[in-house]
């Protein structure tokens, strides 16, 4: 038996090293490093066990070597506050496993995420490698974990299963905002005043929850409060200071109003590039020119797709388009899809820097224009596709046959 | 329309004269007012203008090189290239882009409109499967801060459709964007109503799971013929009713019932069917059930699998109204595929729409339109961009029964123009001009063009 297992497991290693041992080499390439690097041109990217080995090394000594004149290389896109492999219909009820009306601080959903999920290939078109997925939550105002993967719909793709605390505040259909806000402080205050206390019995054997709360309070955990309101995110950032929370905030339609509060409170915002509606009177000032002028306030800005964005991130790239035509710079654009995100959760990538994981993308032009394709891309260094159930449906009714189409596979 | 054969009528009358007991001085003849909330719209000042230097892209799949643009009167005088005239306004477009003003099929602006507080929620009647009696014109708030932000990307003109509750939600109308107090002054002059009709799930599942019919897609199937067959009695009514009062007799009118006026508008081919209808297999049955009645099926909207039964569409002369990528929110969205609106208008005869049912991409139809070019054209199509307008101009104008008079850039048009700074078709591109009946109704760069709602004003 033990024999055995160790034959598994050495296959296994065997069937990962031979596609790791390879090194590529993406030459001649404009690389956009969503770094202080900047643009790179005329590269040369060596690429080595899953993650970037060398950028403009002495010698290139590659197996395979891509040229990349005239592409532009960025780091894989992330995704962000979606259901990505939570979700496979959304009026599909047994398709869903983002929200339970116990959810609270513990709930982790991502021994619910399906790799599998037709979502993961499509996503994969918008050049998104990684994605933070959140939980929808249940009754409490505490949502529960976000977690991160990979797209490369592996059965291992769950990379960090604790990535983020999801609280959701402001504006609610029944009752108040301050009830929701108040049950927050004092659970966090509670769960200080527990671990100051000297000899307490049960701090040996901490609950989930406790585990969670230890490492918010301890700024290790980021906490993701949706809240759009400028009052409300005044007061979340006086939490945030209270118990040295590491704050990011998502939704930010007004966020505008603060944002030099936010910067110098170094609070990342989500939002989505295309909110301009005033949905509600939290979001009076919502406009397509917020990013850019959050990102000129000096505010990290990490762009996320609004709506369902579990069957639409991506469109990711056409939304940081629309925030450079609206006054973000693209530099700003690609980093509040890539480096931002990767920095304010604490993602391995989203940028091309030597040491990261490989997580690259090769465009035909400029990734944010609808014009552009996407020549290659490699999650984890290693080389994946592109196509989904949507290309086969596609060539399916447009190749001409004899036979019902039921037979053109 | 339908014509019924004279000796229906002949028998008709003759049935009515042995029943008729009254051949007194005829009473005042009943006749419906098929306009009671009749169009007050006006168009914004206009002076003749000539946009010079632009690429224009027509609406009628032609593109201008260094083109130009004449507008006179609220309508289009003039499109070609070194235009010799004399305008009281003329804008160098060199650099930039002219298209038609942009035309969505489906929208709920107005109806469900921002901000979205159960007060303003006035979008679908859910209390019976059959609603063709409520008007969403009724519903429309001109004060959604929402057609303001379409205008802004170029959308000149907007069908409101109540929501897909019901298999009859209604009728939807067609609106000028322009801002105004009342709805009655945006309302376009002489567009023919729509009437929304919904198959698939949202019907099945509103009634269903209240216990009402209809509980299953053959129910939805039962509750459209029932209504029909109510409907073409009534129209047989009102027939007999006038030819007899045509004959000398003085025949009682039959009971009003604003609901079947609405279904027999559609029969009497005044209506225009606009049926939200995701599955293949739905909208041929769909169609089927259009001739059974003897109506025209009219556009399909949100046909996610349009794609399987385009040259069935074609064929029998119904647009398909589609979004770009939408999907996965529910199964009968589950077949999306991006190629969609591509493989609906590469047969013959088509008419392949591009709709946007969100006040969010409402603003930027251009951009809509963009994917599916591209996408297409990376899976071996060969779409242009003056051909790709058309999805959201000419066919949308078609698919509203407004062709004749906008939607494209041609002699005697409303000039519903608008100017982009770039071309259209790039995620970079914005509306810089927008022009309704030859009125400058937005300007990205001049803030007296840049209309507010009283909702917005003095906001904080």
């Amino acid at each position: 038996m033990k024999t055995m297992k160790l034959a598994m497991i050495t296959s296994a290693l065997l069937a990962h090293s031979a596609a790791f041992a390879e090194v590529t080499a993406i030459t001649n390439a404009t690389l956009h490093t969503a770094t202080a690097e900047g643009v790179i041109e005329g590269a040369t990217l060596l690429i080595e066990n899953g993650k970037i080995k060398a950028i403009n090394p002495n010698n290139i000594n590659a197996d395979v070597t891509i040229d990349a004149s005239g592409k532009i290389i960025t780091p894989g896109f992330i995704g962000s506050m979606n259901q990505l492999g939570l979700v496979e219909v959304g009026a599909v009820a047994a398709s869903r496993d983002a929200g339970d009306d116990a959810a609270g601080i513990d709930f982790d959903a991502s021994t619910a995420f399906n790799p599998r999920s037709s979502l993961i290939a499509y996503a994969r078109k918008g050049g998104v490698t990684q994605n933070l997925v959140t939980p929808w939550g249940g009754k409490s105002e505490f949502a529960g974990l976000g977690f991160v993967v990979d797209l490369s719909g592996t059965f291992d793709s769950v990379t960090d299963r604790q990535s983020a605390l999801v609280i959701h505040l402001g504006a609610k259909s029944e009752g108040s905002r301050a009830k929701s806000l108040d049950n927050v402080v004092k659970k966090l205050a509670s769960h200080q005043e527990k671990q100051n206390k000297k000899d307490d019995k049960d701090k040996a054997k901490p609950t989930a929850e406790e585990q969670v709360l230890t490492q918010v309070l301890a700024g290790e955990m980021p906490v993701i409060a949706s809240v759009s309101r400028a009052s409300d995110i005044l007061e979340v950032i006086k939490v945030k200071e209270q118990f040295g929370l590491d704050l990011i905030i998502k939704g930010a339609n007004d966020a505008v109003l603060v944002a030099d509060e936010l910067a110098k409170a170094n609070v990342p915002v989500i939002l989505s590039a295309v909110s301009n509606l005033p949905s509600s009177f939290d979001s009076m000032h919502a406009s397509l020119d917020n990013a850019g002028k959050l990102e000129k306030a000096g505010v990290k800005v990490i762009l996320s797709i609004g709506g369902d964005g579990s069957h639409n991130v991506y469109q990711l790239r056409f939304d940081a388009g629309i925030a450079v035509a609206n006054g973000m710079s693209h530099a700003g654009a690609l980093k509040a899809i890539t480096a931002n995100p990767a920095a304010a959760l604490g993602i391995d990538g989203g940028v091309i820097e030597v040491g990261k994981r490989a997580d690259i993308v090769m465009w035909s032009a400029d990734p944010f224009e609808f014009s552009t394709t996407i020549d290659k891309i490699w999650i984890n260094g290693e080389e994946v596709s592109t196509e989904s159930r949507h290309d086969k449906l596609r060539d399916r009714y447009t190749t001409d046959s004899d036979m019902p189409r039921a037979y053109t596979k | 329309m339908v014509k019924y054969t004279p000796s229906i009528v002949v028998a008709g009358i003759a049935a009515a004269l042995m029943g008729c007991q009254d051949n007194g001085p005829q009473k005042e003849k009943v006749t419906i007012e098929k306009n009671p909330y009749p169009s007050t719209y006006k168009a914004v000042p206009s002076r003749s203008t000539l946009i010079t230097n632009a690429t224009v892209l027509t609406g009628t799949g032609d593109k201008i090189e260094q083109g130009d643009v004449f507008i006179v009167d609220g309508k289009i005088q003039q499109v070609g290239k070194d235009l010799s005239v004399t305008a009281d306004t003329t804008i160098d477009a060199q650099g930039k882009w002219v298209t038609p003003g942009i035309i969505d099929v489906h929208s709920h602006l107005g109806a469900y409109p921002s901000p979205s507080v159960e007060s303003h929620s006035d979008g679908n009647e859910i209390v019976n499967p059959n609603t063709s009696q409520v008007w969403v014109e009724h519903s429309v708030w001109p004060q959604d801060p929402g057609f303001n932000r379409a205008r802004e990307g170029g959308i000149t003109t907007l069908q409101i459709l109540p929501g897909s509750a019901n298999l009859f939600g209604g009728r939807g109308v067609t609106l000028k964007n322009v801002p105004a107090p009342t709805m009655q002054a945006m309302k376009f002059p002489d567009a023919p109503y729509g009437l929304k009709m919904a198959c698939g799930e949202n019907p099945k599942r509103v009634y269903g799971s209240k216990g009402v019919a209809p509980y299953t897609r053959m129910g939805n199937m039962a509750g459209y013929r029932e209504a029909w067959i109510e409907a073409g009695e009534y129209k047989r009514a009102w027939e007999q009713y006038e030819a007899e009062y045509a004959a000398g007799l003085n025949p009682d009118a039959p009971k009003r019932d604003i609901k079947l006026d609405t279904l027999r508008g559609v029969l009497d081919g005044e209506i225009l069917i606009h049926n939200h209808c995701y599955k293949a297999e739905e909208m041929a049955m769909m169609i089927d059930l259009s001739k059974e009645f003897g109506y025209h099926a009219g556009t399909f909207h949100h046909g996610i699998e349009a794609y399987k039964v385009a040259d069935l569409l074609a064929e029998n002369g119904n647009c398909a109204a589609l979004w770009p990528d939408w999907w996965g929110f529910k199964m009968e969205a589950y077949d999306m595929v991006q190629e969609n609106v591509a493989i609906v208008d590469a047969v013959k005869n088509s008419c392949a729409v591009v709709h946007s049912d969100s006040g969010t991409t409402i603003q930027r139809l251009n951009h809509e339109a963009s994917k599916v070019m591209n996408t297409a054209n990376q899976s071996g199509f060969n779409i242009s961009e003056q051909h790709a307008i058309k999805w959201i101009t000419a066919n949308a104008a078609k698919s509203l029964g407004i062709q004749d008079k906008t939607g494209s850039l041609e002699l005697g048009k409303q000039a519903d123009v608008v100017i982009w700074n770039t071309n259209p078709f790039s995620v970079y591109s914005q509306a810089e001009q927008v022009f309704i009946d030859g009125g400058k109704v937005y300007d990205r760069n001049d803030e007296k063009y840049q209309a507010v709602s009283d909702f917005m004003l003095g906001q904080k």
